[in-house]
C-alpha cells in the first residue's frame, strides 16, 4: 500500500512544488532568483533547516549524560531493595548492597587462575555473612587446593574490600571448561 | 522571647552531600530515581531565579528536634566500604552540628554499589 498518494506536495502559486525547494536548497536558478514565491519558500525552508540542524547538536551530548544517570539511578533502585545489614554502631546502620559484595568476591574468585566465578550469592547475619558460589573450573587447572585457594582469596576480599567476615562459605564446582 | 531561626532539609541535605563526598573511598553519591527528578526539578526553579543549585542527591532528611540523615554511597574497592561508610557517619553528622547546630541523631548509610576499578 501506498503511503503517499501522489508524489507532488505543496505546490507554490507559480507552480513548482516545495519539495523541489527543498532538494535543491543550496543551487538556486534563474526562475527561483526572481519568482518570490520560491524566495519565499526557500527562506522558510532555509531557517527550519538551520533549526533543526542546531536542535539535533544541542540535545546529543545531554540526553546521553542524563540518559547515562537515568540508568544510575534505576540500578540504584534495584540495589536498594537487597541491601544487607553491616556490623555498625551506634553512630547508626550501615547496608551494603548484597549484589556489590557479590560482585566483589566473584571478581576475587576470578582471579585465580583457571576459575570463573558464576552464581554467588550473599546473606547476612549478625556482624558475619554466609556465602554460596558456584564455579566453572579450567580442566587444565583442576586440583584438590584450587577451591581452598579460591576459598582463601574470596574470605581476604570480603575482609579488605567490604570489611565483614565470612562465617560459612559454600563452593560448588559445577562446570568444567577447555575439556 | 528567644529569636527563632529555621534551617531547612535542603540546607542539612547539602551539608551532608557535601560532607559525605570529601571523605576518601567514596566515589560518588548516589541519587535514585526519586533524587534525580527531584534534583532535576529544584535545578530548574533555581537556575530560574539565577542561582546554582547546591546538589542534594543522595541524600534523604528527617528534621525534628533532632536530625535524622540517610545517605546514598558509591563506594571504591580500594577502601573498606564499612569503614569508609563508617567515616561518611562521622563527616556527615559533625559537618551538620558544626554548621547548623542541630544535633544528628543518627546518619545511616547505604553502600549501593562498590567499584572494581
Amino acid at each position: 500500500m501506498a503511503m503517499n498518494e501522489t508524489d507532488q506536495g505543496y505546490l507554490l502559486p507559480c507552480g513548482r512544488d516545495v519539495e523541489a525547494v527543498w532538494d535543491r536548497l543550496d543551487e538556486i536558478d534563474a526562475h527561483e532568483l526572481e519568482c518570490p514565491h520560491c524566495l519565499g519558500a526557500r527562506e522558510s525552508l532555509r531557517a527550519l533547516r538551520a533549526a533543526t540542524e542546531e536542535m539535533a547538536h544541542d540535545t546529543e551530548e545531554p540526553s546521553r549524560a542524563l540518559f547515562g544517570r537515568i540508568m544510575s539511578a534505576v540500578r540504584a533502585e534495584v540495589r536498594r531493595g537487597d541491601v544487607l545489614p553491616m556490623p555498625s554502631d551506634d553512630a547508626g546502620p550501615i547496608h551494603v548492597s548484597g549484589r556489590a559484595i557479590a560482585a566483589v568476591l566473584r571478581f576475587a574468585a576470578d582471579t585465580v587462575p583457571g576459575v570463573r566465578a558464576r552464581h554467588c550469592e550473599v546473606v547476612s547475619r549478625i556482624d558475619v555473612i554466609d556465602v554460596r558460589m558456584k564455579l566453572a573450573v579450567s580442566y587444565v587447572n583442576l586440583s584438590v587446593d584450587l577451591v581452598d585457594v579460591v576459598r582463601e582469596r574470596v574470605t581476604a576480599a570480603a575482609a579488605a574490600r567490604v570489611g565483614v567476615r565470612v562465617d560459612r562459605l559454600d563452593i560448588t564446582v559445577e562446570d568444567l571448561y577447555d575439556l | 522571647m528567644t529569636p527563632e531561626h529555621v534551617i531547612t532539609k535542603p540546607v542539612v541535605a547539602a551539608v551532608a552531600a557535601h560532607a559525605a563526598r570529601g571523605v576518601t573511598g567514596v566515589v560518588r553519591l548516589e541519587p535514585g530515581v526519586a533524587g534525580l527528578v527531584g534534583s532535576v526539578a529544584r535545578t530548574a526553579r533555581q537556575r530560574f531565579k539565577g542561582l546554582d543549585p547546591v546538589p542534594t542527591e543522595g541524600v534523604r532528611v528527617r528534621v525534628e528536634n533532632q536530625v535524622w540523615v540517610e545517605v546514598d554511597v558509591v563506594t571504591s574497592a580500594v577502601d573498606q566500604a564499612v569503614a569508609v561508610a563508617r567515616a561518611v557517619q562521622r563527616a556527615v553528622s559533625r559537618a551538620i552540628t558544626d554548621a547548623t547546630g542541630l544535633p544528628v541523631a543518627a546518619v545511616a548509610v547505604f553502600v549501593l554499589d562498590i567499584e572494581l576499578s
